[in-house]
């Protein structure tokens, strides 16, 4: 179920990394952002998490435009390394900031309906979790139809083919390069929110998020909207598979969320090994 | 596409003293040329005599750094893109760069990217009758086209913005001659529906027979223009140009 979740992270990352090519290291702080809007929101008004979804989407949206207008477009064609020094500063920045405004205590999002669930063929299964999956892919569904049927979302593709050819057509690059960068920003947003149900809140949970957007970004083949999906699903698929594993490797005990990410890594190399465009990457141009 | 579509007689174009380049390199010196309304102008030169950087400077996406490019009454020198494309002014560049993962058909609404009208889907038929080829591969990865499939679409895609002034950077490279042919028939029909054109060639012989005038650029300087016909017969072109 947290593949769903995932796959919305990992297509936020996955549109930055194949459009701006910038490797946003600040993302995990963004998703820790959307958990905490959505747990203010929670807290202050009683707002329903999955309420908060849009909400949080929106507003990490505009701080995203605005981060890549003012701050991020400086480094859009620089070398990989200023983009990096400056999105893990930013990074730095953020959780700092988080930690002055909510501390470093744990927090949770518990609305009344968070402990019902239903069985099915004897598998108990959590009303949220589900609704949290449902939610996630409906957000992947809405972003592929608006980036394969809107105008704005043909100019995206197609500046991530040819830039100066997109220029020539009247697209405001610095514009769209920030409304990419600003929905990289809106759906780790949304991912915190969904996350907000079933994970406990502190300004650094976001960091595990970074390391698995990446891996599902990579496994899925860049900045495809199907391939964050089925990179994201994959890979949770494969996470709570490991996490129902025990076992012991070289006298080392391996169990739950260490084993989990062992595993996951092997999955990504042989992925990588056998396809290295990724599941459902084109071969590059 | 058709005459009602694109006002003739719109607007003159005016360059006055261009300075263009990249960075500190200066590439283009005191640049001035004209194009009235309605005409068919070649700019010809060898390779790297910043005929491409002329276009670019026209396009703004080569910074200006002095001197006027005036539209009708609208200055362009370091206006954006986008709102020069807006003004009329649309640029078919060199090596066709079409968006190569999109279909034909996305190619050319990325040429309508700036038009709110409720025409374009009226245009899109135009543009398809116009280029029939087009029509076959239109659910196509434009990068999968042949050459002279890929100009067609380039061509179309401009016109999709609906241009006054189509500037049209080295339509020919790579092209049989007898797909050059039917290019430049192509460009015969656009231009006679009222479209400015300002053809940048290598190969001069066929640009001094297409166009009505030219101009001749080297090393960053406008070192001759006049009629067509007569830079064809002026024999330092003839040597340096056309291999007479
Ligand atoms: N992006 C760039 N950055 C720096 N210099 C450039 C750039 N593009 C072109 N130049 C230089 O500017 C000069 C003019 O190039 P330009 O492409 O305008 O020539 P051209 O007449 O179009 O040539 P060609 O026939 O090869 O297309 C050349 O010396 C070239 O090396
Ligand atoms: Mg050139």
């Amino acid at each position: 179920m947290a593949g769903g979740i995932l796959a919305v992270a990992a297509l936020g990352f996955s549109l930055v990394w194949g459009i701006l090519n910038i490797i946003n290291l600040a993302h995990g702080t963004f998703i820790m952002l959307g958990a905490y809007i959505t747990w203010q929101l929670f807290t202050s008004f009683h707002l329903d998490p999955f309420l908060s979804v849009p909400i949080a989407f929106a507003i990490m949206y505009g701080f995203g435009y605005v981060l890549q207008r003012g701050l991020i477009n400086q480094v859009v064609r620089a070398p990989i390394l200023a983009t990096f020094l400056l999105t893990f500063g930013l990074s730095l920045l953020l959780v700092n900031l988080a930690l002055i405004v909510w501390t470093g205590d744990t927090r949770a999002v518990s609305p009344a309906y968070s402990g019902a669930n239903f069985t099915v063929a004897g598998v108990t299964v959590p009303w949220t979790k589900l609704a949290t999956l449902g939610a996630a892919l409906l957000i992947t569904a809405l972003m592929h139809v608006w980036l394969v049927r809107s105008k704005l979302g043909r100019a995206i593709r197609a500046m991530a083919m040819d830039v100066g050819a997109a220029q020539l057509a009247g697209v405001r690059v610095a514009h769209v390069y920030a409304v990419t960068f600003g929905l990289g920003a809106g759906l780790a947003g949304a991912a915190g929110a969904l996350l907000s149900l079933s994970y406990s809140l502190n300004p650094s949970m976001g960091e595990p998020f970074l390391i698995k957007s990446f891996v599902v970004c990579v496994l899925g083949g860049l900045g495809s909207v199907q391939g964050a999906l089925v990179g994201g699903l994959v890979y949770g698929i494969v996470e709570s598979f490991a996490s129902q594993l025990d076992v012991t490797v070289l006298g080392q005990h391996l169990s739950g969320s260490g084993l989990q990410d062992v595993i996951a890594l092997v999955v990504l190399l042989v992925v990588l090994v056998a396809r290295p465009t990724g599941i459902m990457g084109r071969a590059a141009a | 596409m058709n005459l009602e579509a694109t006002p003739t007689g719109s607007a003159s174009l005016t360059v006055r003293d261009l300075r263009a380049g990249y960075g500190d390199v200066r590439v283009l010196w005191d640049v001035s040329l004209e194009i009235e309304p309605g005409e068919v102008v070649a700019l010809v030169g060898s390779n790297g005599a910043g005929k491409s950087t002329l276009l670019g400077a026209l396009s703004g996406i080569v910074s200006v750094e002095s001197g006027s490019i005036l539209f009708g009454d609208v200055e362009l020198a370091g206006a954006a893109t986008d709102r020069i494309v807006h003004a009329g002014v649309v640029q078919v560049p060199q090596g066709r760069r079409l968006f190569g993962g999109l279909s034909v058909r996305e190619n050319l609404l990325m040429g309508a990217y700036l038009r709110t009208d409720r025409e374009v889907h009226a245009d899109l038929e135009r543009c398809l009758a116009l280029l029939p080829r087009l029509r076959e591969r239109y659910e196509f990865p434009a990068g999968r086209l042949s050459g002279g499939e890929q100009q067609q679409v380039a061509i179309a895609r401009a016109l999709m913005a609906r241009p006054k002034l189509l500037l049209i950077d080295e339509m020919s490279l790579g092209l049989a001659p007898v797909l050059v042919d039917q290019l430049l028939g192509i460009l015969a029909q656009i231009h006679a529906q009222g479209v400015t054109i300002l053809m940048v060639e290598q190969d001069v012989q066929t640009a001094l027979e297409f166009a009505g005038r030219a101009y001749v650029l080297e090393t960053g300087r406008i070192v001759k223009s006049g009629p067509a016909a007569e830079l064809l017969d002026d024999p330092s072109i003839k040597r340096a140009y056309l291999g007479i």
